[in-house]
């Protein structure tokens, strides 16, 4: 088989990359070992906030919810985008004069936030006990919002087949050939695939996959656990998320209660199995927020990963000594909200040769010696 | 209402009890489960559909299906038909999304349990595993939902065939109770009921469970369970079919029918159409005459009957018609079912136009099979496959019952959809392997028997669906290992 461009993984960022390419007329093919959205993204908050501490970040994440307003519209299937606004608690005035940092630099840059106080905090999520929380204000951005993985991702995918992207799932890369430093193919399940671009889109595992083209990644996956309660009457829209405590929770559209937060078992590694430290701190932390849960019952508790980068960015563009093999990864916990402009970005340069700033900024390069300026506003 | 005499049973109701069924009173017994209660109450629309809104009544009648979810004692979505009545219980019916829980309750922090063997389910295999396990010396600690033990064999009132080891020529209900009584007497074992196992978690070593009870005033106590080893005996859910008005109340499961009529002795209905023609679609039919109901129909898709020839005889003799190459075409009615239309089809399940039939009925029992119910297992990283003639996906186990994962065993229909008889076998060995993985020296001769009497209890043409299905399971853990 021969295409231009392989995708490896099919997650949000591999299908995203399939349709953005495919409607440029581009040939992909997608290779997803298990089935679309088992990664981080079938497994996600999916939450999209655009409160971040740095330029970069803010920016791509409120072009990227630009996108999201009118992603249904383009893709002809309702992805469930919502806004409800992000509430970021704040602990203390120490943290009080960070958020004021903060939002001074958001507002610049054209995101409409603002830092309330505890009462405001009962308006806008009535369930929530400010002092419970140990806050004495937040911040709250009410174009911060929520789209539906799952929707988002198989709009994306049945977009790109109808546009002749191929997609094949339960099929692994195990190889990439790369000769006299250029990307010359891969190989799936003994089959071999001439290409001339591998983009590397398959999250945790990224690292697994640059090895195959004798590249060394820095990222690492981290196990991450999250919840859904059962479904109740919706009581909220927002999501509240505190970088101190981790914890981030909102109500889905169908009435489960959403959230994670680093557990306390917290390692690094492919281990799937939940843990029963992370279903306590999490409940404890949760009721502490908003006591009226206490009697909700948990559904489901799952693993997934997060493609951790040294500064917790994402890894994006062509790798500087093998020509042909992109990088996409390194998302470090929000690769969901960050992947419509990051897509973008990535196939306008492999249609045409687009450069961007965030190329750059964002390279494999920066890892070199250099000083890292590390993202802060993390959480889960 | 509720049956006050019937040829074989007699009811142990127990205590009257009064409660409240949103704001009115009303009454039951200390025995009921509130579900049974309500039925007995005339009540038949017990909750309302996610979506559109449309009314559900109960479908299985033993905790799997949360058609039957209301607010106890301002405590939402509590499944009433595995919940006993108390005096003084609210009960309310809830919106599709439940409002917030209205009430308060102490924090009653989280407890650690530690057992040989833990053994999730109470139903016959779980129980002869259980008893299994004891007698290899294993301290066993035995799971179930329900607020009795027993599981399905609690309603099954007809007398055993199979071998007599497994008391054949008793009956199930019997069954129950001797099983139950050797349980209790036994002090090496430890029964939670009204308890569920919700996950599986990482532990250094044995096997790491979650539990939640279910206490009278209708809050939760959390427990960790460590095990050294498991066996899951948690039983199979009744499976649906798809026709037009198929969720209208008086929709129910067989199961779900026969749990009502002979554990609680209150009857759904007067008149039924039962849909299909195994031996539980029989078996049932038989029972509901028993208690006083009019078997309108028996439909079956398949060319010939199902079950056993004695039981569609029987039917036969009260002038029961069985229709074959049949099916439901619809079920009619406003917010209850108030008859169906059933229809031939040919060959290749096309419906024959013309060939409708108007059955005048209010309760259509559906027994078109189990499925197993494989969430705790899967939770455990066994390997699960899809195979059709256990009844769906299973997790792949050795003939000592042991899945993929060390240490966790399965047992009954949980590992393929069979019968009593083979469930109690089923947990005997894995009760007693879960006792040797736990360390302790076990008689594997009594193992050997065992398999001696499950290969006989597999050799009729009635065994051949599970023979096929064990020999398929077996070929798949050999490539497994
Ligand atoms: C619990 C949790 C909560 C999160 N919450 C948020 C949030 O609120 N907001 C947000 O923006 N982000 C969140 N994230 C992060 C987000 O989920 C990820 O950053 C994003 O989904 C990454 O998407 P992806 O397409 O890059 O990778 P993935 O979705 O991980 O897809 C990678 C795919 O590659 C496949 N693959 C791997 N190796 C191979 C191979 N050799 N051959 C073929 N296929 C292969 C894998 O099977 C996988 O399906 C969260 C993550 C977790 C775990
Ligand atoms: C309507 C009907 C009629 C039948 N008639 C006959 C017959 O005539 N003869 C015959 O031999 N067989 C008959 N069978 C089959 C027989 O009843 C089953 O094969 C047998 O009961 C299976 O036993 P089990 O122990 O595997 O499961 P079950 O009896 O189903 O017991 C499973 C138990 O596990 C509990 N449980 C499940 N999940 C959890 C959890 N997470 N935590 C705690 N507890 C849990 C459930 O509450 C349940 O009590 C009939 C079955 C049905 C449905
Ligand atoms: S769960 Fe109660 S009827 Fe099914």
């Amino acid at each position: 088989m021969k295409t231009d461009v392989v995708i490896i993984g099919g997650g949000i960022n591999g299908c995203s990359l399939a349709y953005q390419l495919s409607k440029k007329g581009i040939d992909v093919a997608l290779f997803e070992r298990k089935y679309i959205c088992s990664g981080a993204t079938g497994r996600c908050g999916a939450g999209i906030r655009q409160q971040w501490s740095t330029r970069e970040n803010i920016i791509l994440a409120k072009e990227s919810v630009k996108i999201f307003s009118k992603l249904s519209r383009e893709l002809k299937e309702d992805i469930g985008f919502r806004q409800g606004g992000y509430l970021v608690a704040i602990h203390d005035e120490k943290e009080l004069k960070e958020a004021e940092e903060r939002v001074k630099l958001q507002r610049s840059l054209g995101v409409d936030v603002k830092i309330i106080d505890k009462d405001e905090i009962k308006e806008i999520v009535p369930i929530l006990d400010p002092d419970g929380m140990h806050a004495i204000g937040a911040t709250f951005c009410p174009t911060d919002g929520h789209a539906d993985p799952f929707k988002t991702t198989f709009a994306y995918a049945r977009r790109a087949v109808e546009n002749g992207a191929k997609i094949f799932t339960h099929r692994e890369v195990s190889k990439i050939i790369v000769e006299k430093n250029k990307v010359k193919g891969v190989v799936a399940d003994g089959e071999r695939i001439d290409c001339n671009y591998v983009i590397n889109s398959a999250g945790a595992w990224s690292r697994i996959v640059a090895r195959m083209a004798g590249i060394d990644i820095p990222n690492r996956p981290l196990r991450k656990e999250a919840i859904v309660t059962e479904k109740m009457k919706r009581v909220f829209d927002a999501m509240v998320i505190s970088f101190r405590d981790g914890i981030y929770f909102s109500q889905q559209s169908e009435g489960n209660i959403l959230g994670g937060i680093p557990g306390p078992d917290e390692r690094e590694g492919y281990l799937y199995q939940p843990t029963f430290s992370f279903l306590n701190h999490m409940a404890r932390t949760l009721t502490r927020y908003a006591p009226v849960l206490k009697f909700v019952r948990v559904l489901r508790h799952w693993t997934g990963f997060y493609d951790v980068s040294p500064d917790a960015r994402p890894i994006i563009g062509e790798d500087p000594n093998i020509k042909g093999f992109i990088h996409c990864h390194g998302f470090s916990g929000h690769g969901f909200m960050l992947s419509p402009m990051v897509t973008k970005i990535i196939s306008d340069y492999i249609s045409d040769g687009k450069d961007s700033d965030y190329l750059h900024s964002l390279s494999i390069e920066r890892f070199k010696g250099k000083d890292i300026s590390r993202e802060v506003s993390v959480v889960g | 209402m509720r049956i006050e005499e019937h040829p074989i049973l007699s009811f142990e109701r127990g205590r009257k009890v009064h409660f409240y069924f949103n704001g009115k009173k009303l009454y039951g017994y200390e025995n009921e489960s509130i579900a049974a209660a309500l039925v007995a109450n005339g009540i038949t629309q017990l909750s309302k559909s996610l979506k559109y809104n449309r009314p559900r009544g109960f479908f299985c009648g033993i905790g799997k299906c949360a058609s039957c979810r209301m607010r106890v004692n301002g405590v939402p979505n509590v499944r009433i038909c595995i919940e006993n009545v108390r005096e003084g219980l609210e009960v309310e019916t809830q919106e599709p999304l439940a409002e917030l829980p209205s009430r308060e309750f102490d924090d009653k922090g989280i407890d650690t349990l530690e057992c040989d063997v833990l053994v999730i389910g109470g139903g016959p295999a779980g129980l002869c595993a259980s008893l299994e396990a004891a007698k290899s010396d294993a301290d066993v600690i035995v799971v179930d939902e329900n607020f009795k033990l027993g599981g399905q064999l609690l309603k099954q009132t007809h007398k055993f065939f199979g071998s007599k080891h497994e008391m054949a020529g008793k009956r199930g209900i019997d069954i129950a109770k001797e099983l139950e009584k050797e349980i209790i007497e036994n002090n090496r074992i430890r029964v939670f009921l009204k308890s569920s196992v919700f996950g599986y978690y990482e532990s250094d070593h044995g096997h790491l469970f979650g539990m939640a009870q279910r206490l009278d005033d209708m809050s939760e106590k959390v427990y960790k369970v460590k095990c050294k080893s498991a066996v899951i005996a948690s039983g199979a859910s009744e499976n649906f079919l798809v026709f037009p008005n198929n969720d209208l109340p008086g929709v129910y499961g067989a199961g779900g029918v026969q749990t009502l009529v002979n554990v609680y002795g209150v009857l759904p209905g007067k008149k039924v159409l039962m849909v299909g023609s195994g031996n539980v679609g029989l078996i049932v039919s038989y029972q509901l005459l028993q208690a006083g109901m009019e078997v309108k129909a028996v439909v079956e898709a398949l060319p010939k009957i199902g079950g056993y020839f004695v039981h569609a005889a029987k039917l036969r003799r009260f002038g029961v018609p069985i229709y074959v190459s049949h099916t439901v075409k619809e079920v009619y009615g406003e917010d209850k079912v108030e008859g169906a239309t059933i229809v031939e089809i040919d060959k290749n399940w096309r419906e024959i136009p013309g060939t409708e039939k108007r059955i005048d009925c209010d309760v259509v029992c559906l027994a078109v099979g189990l499925s197993p119910s494989v969430r705790v297992v899967s939770l455990t990283g066994a390997d699960i496959r899809y195979i059709p003639e256990a009844g769906g996906y299973v997790a792949i186990h050795d003939d000592c019952m042991e899945t993929t994962k060390r240490g966790i065993f399965v047992a009954g229909d949980l590992s393929g959809i069979e019968e009593a008889s083979i469930a109690m076998l089923e947990g005997k060995l894995a009760g007693l392997y879960s006792a040797k993985r736990a360390g302790k020296d076990v008689n594997e001769d009594k193992a050997d028997e065992y398999r001696k009497r499950l290969e006989e209890l597999r050799a009729g043409p009635f065994g051949e669906r599970g023979r096929i299905a064990k020999e398929k399971i077996r070929r798949l853990w050999k490539e497994c290992h």
